[in-house]
Protein backbone atom coordinates (compact mmCIF):
# COMPACT_ATOMS: atom_id res chain seq x y z
CA UNK A 1 0.00 0.00 0.00
CA UNK A 2 1.25 3.43 -0.87
CA UNK A 3 0.29 6.63 1.24
CA UNK A 4 1.15 10.15 0.10
CA UNK A 5 0.36 13.44 1.92
CA UNK A 6 -0.38 14.73 5.19
CA UNK A 7 -1.48 12.41 8.28
CA UNK A 8 -4.46 14.35 9.55
CA UNK A 9 -7.82 15.28 7.79
CA UNK A 10 -9.73 13.66 5.50
CA UNK A 11 -7.97 10.88 3.11
CA UNK A 12 -8.53 9.45 -0.40
CA UNK A 13 -8.72 6.18 -0.81
CA UNK A 14 -8.02 5.22 -4.77
CA UNK A 15 -8.61 2.02 -6.57
CA UNK A 16 -6.83 1.22 -9.89
CA UNK A 17 -8.78 -0.34 -12.29
CA UNK A 18 -8.69 -4.33 -12.00
CA UNK A 19 -6.74 -6.57 -14.05
CA UNK A 20 -4.45 -5.19 -17.23
CA UNK A 21 -5.78 -1.74 -16.75
CA UNK A 22 -4.32 -1.26 -13.30
CA UNK A 23 -0.80 -1.67 -14.85
CA UNK A 24 -1.73 1.04 -17.43
CA UNK A 25 -2.83 3.48 -14.93
CA UNK A 26 -0.71 2.93 -11.90
CA UNK A 27 2.13 5.84 -12.73
CA UNK A 28 -0.84 8.00 -13.86
CA UNK A 29 -2.69 7.63 -10.20
CA UNK A 30 0.10 7.60 -8.24
CA UNK A 31 0.90 11.36 -10.36
CA UNK A 32 -2.79 12.32 -8.98
CA UNK A 33 -2.14 11.40 -5.50
CA UNK A 34 1.40 13.61 -5.29
CA UNK A 35 -0.26 16.15 -6.73
CA UNK A 36 -2.55 16.02 -4.11
CA UNK A 37 -0.31 16.12 -1.53
CA UNK A 38 1.07 18.90 -2.73
CA UNK A 39 -1.76 20.48 -2.50
CA UNK A 40 -2.10 18.71 1.65
CA UNK A 41 -4.70 16.36 1.15
CA UNK A 42 -3.49 12.99 2.25
CA UNK A 43 -4.24 9.74 0.44
CA UNK A 44 -3.86 5.59 0.21
CA UNK A 45 -3.52 3.42 -2.59
CA UNK A 46 -4.18 -0.06 -1.30
CA UNK A 47 -3.23 -3.33 -2.59
CA UNK A 48 -6.84 -4.96 -2.61
CA UNK A 49 -6.87 -9.04 -2.00
CA UNK A 50 -5.63 -10.41 -5.34
CA UNK A 51 -4.57 -7.47 -6.55
CA UNK A 52 -0.69 -5.36 -6.90
CA UNK A 53 1.51 -6.68 -4.19
CA UNK A 54 -1.24 -8.58 -2.25
CA UNK A 55 -0.41 -12.46 -1.26
CA UNK A 56 -3.92 -13.20 -2.36
CA UNK A 57 -3.06 -15.12 -5.67
CA UNK A 58 -5.53 -13.47 -8.80
CA UNK A 59 -7.57 -16.88 -9.33
CA UNK A 60 -8.71 -16.50 -5.62
CA UNK A 61 -9.58 -12.44 -6.19
CA UNK A 62 -12.99 -11.70 -5.69
CA UNK A 63 -14.80 -8.37 -6.38
CA UNK A 64 -16.46 -8.96 -2.97
CA UNK A 65 -13.32 -9.49 -1.04
CA UNK A 66 -11.95 -6.04 -2.07
CA UNK A 67 -14.82 -4.38 -1.33
CA UNK A 68 -14.98 -5.84 2.26
CA UNK A 69 -11.11 -5.02 2.42
CA UNK A 70 -12.64 -0.92 1.40
CA UNK A 71 -15.45 -0.84 4.42
CA UNK A 72 -12.57 -2.69 6.59
CA UNK A 73 -9.99 0.10 5.73
CA UNK A 74 -12.69 3.45 6.02
CA UNK A 75 -13.42 2.09 9.24
CA UNK A 76 -9.74 1.09 10.58
CA UNK A 77 -8.66 4.93 9.10
CA UNK A 78 -11.54 6.61 11.17
CA UNK A 79 -10.46 9.87 9.24
CA UNK A 80 -13.28 11.27 6.58
CA UNK A 81 -12.94 9.23 3.65
CA UNK A 82 -13.28 9.98 -0.01
CA UNK A 83 -13.16 7.46 -2.87
CA UNK A 84 -11.20 7.87 -5.82
CA UNK A 85 -12.11 5.44 -8.59
CA UNK A 86 -10.32 5.05 -11.57
CA UNK A 87 -12.20 2.78 -14.29
CA UNK A 88 -13.77 -0.10 -12.66
CA UNK A 89 -11.86 0.89 -9.72
CA UNK A 90 -15.12 2.27 -8.88
CA UNK A 91 -16.74 -0.61 -8.50
CA UNK A 92 -14.42 -1.45 -5.16
CA UNK A 93 -15.48 1.61 -3.28
CA UNK A 94 -19.63 0.51 -3.54
CA UNK A 95 -19.90 -0.57 -0.13
CA UNK A 96 -17.68 1.41 1.92
CA UNK A 97 -19.02 4.08 4.04
CA UNK A 98 -17.42 6.78 1.88
CA UNK A 99 -17.66 10.82 2.53
CA UNK A 100 -17.85 10.55 -1.10
CA UNK A 101 -16.77 9.23 -4.36
CA UNK A 102 -14.89 10.67 -7.57
CA UNK A 103 -14.40 8.57 -10.26
CA UNK A 104 -12.56 8.73 -13.19
CA UNK A 105 -14.20 7.23 -16.05
CA UNK A 106 -16.14 4.35 -14.39
CA UNK A 107 -17.56 1.34 -16.02
CA UNK A 108 -20.10 -1.24 -14.62
CA UNK A 109 -19.05 -4.89 -14.34
CA UNK A 110 -20.71 -5.94 -17.23
CA UNK A 111 -18.23 -3.88 -19.69
CA UNK A 112 -15.36 -5.50 -17.76
CA UNK A 113 -16.23 -8.74 -18.75
CA UNK A 114 -17.53 -8.00 -22.03
CA UNK A 115 -14.02 -6.18 -22.76
CA UNK A 116 -11.91 -9.47 -21.27
CA UNK A 117 -13.97 -11.91 -23.47
CA UNK A 118 -13.33 -10.02 -26.57
CA UNK A 119 -9.67 -10.79 -25.62
CA UNK A 120 -10.57 -14.20 -26.67
CA UNK A 121 -12.30 -15.58 -30.41
CA UNK A 122 -14.93 -17.46 -29.40
CA UNK A 123 -15.75 -16.41 -25.91
CA UNK A 124 -18.47 -14.21 -24.78
CA UNK A 125 -19.94 -12.90 -21.37
CA UNK A 126 -22.55 -15.77 -21.86
CA UNK A 127 -20.07 -18.66 -21.74
CA UNK A 128 -17.80 -16.58 -18.79
CA UNK A 129 -21.35 -17.49 -16.99
CA UNK A 130 -21.40 -20.75 -17.42
CA UNK A 131 -17.44 -21.43 -16.62
CA UNK A 132 -17.04 -23.80 -13.80
CA UNK A 133 -13.57 -23.54 -13.77
CA UNK A 134 -10.93 -20.22 -14.05
CA UNK A 135 -10.78 -18.58 -17.40
CA UNK A 136 -7.84 -17.07 -18.68
CA UNK A 137 -8.25 -13.77 -19.86
CA UNK A 138 -5.69 -11.49 -21.15
CA UNK A 139 -3.38 -13.27 -18.66
CA UNK A 140 -5.67 -13.48 -15.30
CA UNK A 141 -7.35 -16.60 -14.11
CA UNK A 142 -10.68 -15.49 -13.21
CA UNK A 143 -12.52 -17.42 -11.19
CA UNK A 144 -16.37 -18.72 -11.82
CA UNK A 145 -17.01 -16.92 -8.30
CA UNK A 146 -15.37 -13.53 -9.72
CA UNK A 147 -16.63 -13.39 -12.85
CA UNK A 148 -20.27 -13.69 -10.61
CA UNK A 149 -19.29 -10.80 -8.79
CA UNK A 150 -18.41 -8.80 -11.98
CA UNK A 151 -21.36 -9.90 -14.03
CA UNK A 152 -23.67 -8.29 -10.99
CA UNK A 153 -21.16 -5.28 -9.94
CA UNK A 154 -22.88 -1.54 -10.33
CA UNK A 155 -21.09 1.41 -9.37
CA UNK A 156 -22.86 3.01 -6.49
CA UNK A 157 -25.66 5.50 -7.11
CA UNK A 158 -27.20 6.19 -3.80
CA UNK A 159 -28.41 10.21 -3.69
CA UNK A 160 -27.11 10.91 -0.04
CA UNK A 161 -23.26 10.60 -0.54
CA UNK A 162 -21.37 13.04 -2.68
CA UNK A 163 -20.62 12.00 -6.62
CA UNK A 164 -18.45 13.20 -9.15
CA UNK A 165 -18.14 11.51 -12.38
CA UNK A 166 -15.00 13.06 -14.32
CA UNK A 167 -14.33 11.77 -17.95
CA UNK A 168 -12.61 12.61 -20.98
CA UNK A 169 -14.10 14.82 -23.52
CA UNK A 170 -14.15 11.76 -26.10
CA UNK A 171 -16.35 10.19 -24.19
CA UNK A 172 -20.07 10.66 -24.75
CA UNK A 173 -21.55 9.58 -21.99
CA UNK A 174 -22.38 12.39 -18.99
CA UNK A 175 -19.76 13.46 -16.84
CA UNK A 176 -19.66 16.76 -14.09
CA UNK A 177 -16.48 17.43 -15.75
CA UNK A 178 -14.81 16.88 -19.56
CA UNK A 179 -11.45 16.81 -20.11
CA UNK A 180 -9.57 16.65 -22.84
CA UNK A 181 -6.76 13.60 -22.54
CA UNK A 182 -6.08 10.06 -24.17
CA UNK A 183 -7.69 7.26 -22.24
CA UNK A 184 -4.02 5.55 -20.72
CA UNK A 185 -5.92 2.52 -19.37
CA UNK A 186 -6.56 1.16 -23.36
CA UNK A 187 -2.81 1.80 -24.49
CA UNK A 188 -0.56 -1.35 -24.54
CA UNK A 189 2.38 0.38 -22.90
CA UNK A 190 2.26 1.68 -19.68
CA UNK A 191 2.29 5.99 -20.26
CA UNK A 192 1.66 8.82 -17.90
CA UNK A 193 -0.03 12.83 -18.38
CA UNK A 194 1.50 14.73 -15.95
CA UNK A 195 -0.86 17.86 -16.69
CA UNK A 196 -3.91 15.75 -16.90
CA UNK A 197 -2.99 14.21 -13.58
CA UNK A 198 -2.47 18.08 -12.07
CA UNK A 199 -5.79 18.82 -13.45
CA UNK A 200 -7.69 15.85 -11.87
CA UNK A 201 -6.09 16.62 -8.53
CA UNK A 202 -6.97 20.21 -8.81
CA UNK A 203 -10.64 18.67 -9.31
CA UNK A 204 -10.56 16.34 -6.37
CA UNK A 205 -8.99 18.69 -3.80
CA UNK A 206 -11.31 21.40 -4.64
CA UNK A 207 -14.54 18.70 -4.35
CA UNK A 208 -13.06 17.19 -1.13
CA UNK A 209 -12.88 20.78 0.01
CA UNK A 210 -16.38 21.50 -0.86
CA UNK A 211 -17.57 18.05 0.71
CA UNK A 212 -15.83 18.91 3.85
CA UNK A 213 -17.48 22.71 4.03
CA UNK B 1 -10.47 6.77 -36.26
CA UNK B 2 -7.04 8.39 -36.27
CA UNK B 3 -7.67 9.67 -32.70
CA UNK B 4 -8.44 6.11 -31.27
CA UNK B 5 -5.61 4.18 -33.30
CA UNK B 6 -3.68 7.11 -31.87
CA UNK B 7 -4.45 6.97 -28.33
CA UNK B 8 -4.90 3.10 -27.89
CA UNK B 9 -1.66 1.96 -30.13
CA UNK B 10 0.38 4.95 -28.62
CA UNK B 11 1.31 6.15 -32.04
CA UNK B 12 2.32 9.56 -32.93
CA UNK B 13 -0.26 11.88 -34.34
CA UNK B 14 2.26 12.40 -37.58
CA UNK B 15 2.31 8.86 -38.03
CA UNK B 16 -1.61 8.16 -37.86
CA UNK B 17 -1.97 11.49 -40.16
CA UNK B 18 -0.28 9.58 -42.81
CA UNK B 19 -2.40 6.83 -42.70
CA UNK B 20 -4.85 6.66 -45.95
CA UNK B 21 -7.76 4.39 -46.93
CA UNK B 22 -4.96 1.29 -48.03
CA UNK B 23 -2.87 1.60 -45.25
CA UNK B 24 -2.62 -1.77 -43.63
CA UNK B 25 -3.45 -2.23 -40.04
CA UNK B 26 -3.94 -5.93 -38.97
CA UNK B 27 -0.71 -7.71 -39.78
CA UNK B 28 1.13 -5.05 -40.58
CA UNK B 29 1.47 -2.52 -37.78
CA UNK B 30 3.29 -4.44 -34.77
CA UNK B 31 1.07 -2.51 -32.21
CA UNK B 32 -2.06 -3.89 -33.43
CA UNK B 33 -2.33 -7.32 -31.50
CA UNK B 34 -5.44 -9.16 -30.62
CA UNK B 35 -5.33 -7.83 -27.25
CA UNK B 36 -5.00 -4.22 -29.18
CA UNK B 37 -7.67 -4.89 -31.05
CA UNK B 38 -10.27 -5.72 -28.47
CA UNK B 39 -9.16 -2.10 -27.14
CA UNK B 40 -9.61 -0.19 -30.41
CA UNK B 41 -13.20 -1.70 -30.67
CA UNK B 42 -14.30 -0.88 -27.20
CA UNK B 43 -13.09 2.16 -27.76
CA UNK B 44 -14.90 2.78 -31.10
CA UNK B 45 -17.85 1.46 -29.11
CA UNK B 46 -17.36 4.12 -26.13
CA UNK B 47 -16.71 6.87 -28.35
CA UNK B 48 -19.77 6.57 -31.20
CA UNK B 49 -22.71 4.76 -28.96
CA UNK B 50 -22.17 1.84 -31.16
CA UNK B 51 -22.43 -2.13 -29.68
CA UNK B 52 -19.94 -4.03 -32.31
CA UNK B 53 -20.94 -8.01 -31.87
CA UNK B 54 -18.87 -10.36 -32.29
CA UNK B 55 -19.76 -11.89 -35.59
CA UNK B 56 -18.90 -8.46 -36.90
CA UNK B 57 -15.66 -8.56 -36.20
CA UNK B 58 -12.84 -10.37 -39.10
CA UNK B 59 -10.18 -9.93 -41.11
CA UNK B 60 -11.65 -8.06 -43.46
CA UNK B 61 -12.67 -4.93 -41.71
CA UNK B 62 -9.33 -4.79 -39.91
CA UNK B 63 -6.91 -5.04 -43.18
CA UNK B 64 -7.13 -2.08 -44.03
CA UNK B 65 -7.54 1.95 -42.33
CA UNK B 66 -10.31 2.44 -45.33
CA UNK B 67 -12.34 -0.59 -44.14
CA UNK B 68 -11.75 0.05 -40.43
CA UNK B 69 -13.06 3.15 -41.23
CA UNK B 70 -16.10 2.31 -43.67
CA UNK B 71 -17.47 0.21 -40.76
CA UNK B 72 -17.36 2.45 -37.91
CA UNK B 73 -19.13 4.88 -40.19
CA UNK B 74 -21.87 2.34 -41.54
CA UNK B 75 -22.70 1.34 -37.60
CA UNK B 76 -22.63 4.94 -36.18
CA UNK B 77 -24.91 5.18 -38.93
CA UNK B 78 -26.92 2.37 -38.42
Amino acid sequence: MLRFGPDDGPVVIASLPLFEEANRTRAFTVSILRSLADENIGSVLPDWPGTGESLIETRDARLLAMRAACEALVEQIARPAYAVGVRSGALIDASAPMDGRWHLSPVEGEAVLREMARTRPGIDVSTLMQATEAVELAGNLLSPAMLADLAGARVYDGEHVPQRVVRLESDPRTADLKLAGAPLWRRAEPGNDLALAKHLADDIAAWVRSCEG
Amino acid sequence: MRAVLGDVLGLSPARVAAFDAETPLFGALPELDSMAVASVLTELEDRLGILIEDDEVDGDMLETFGALTAFAASKARS
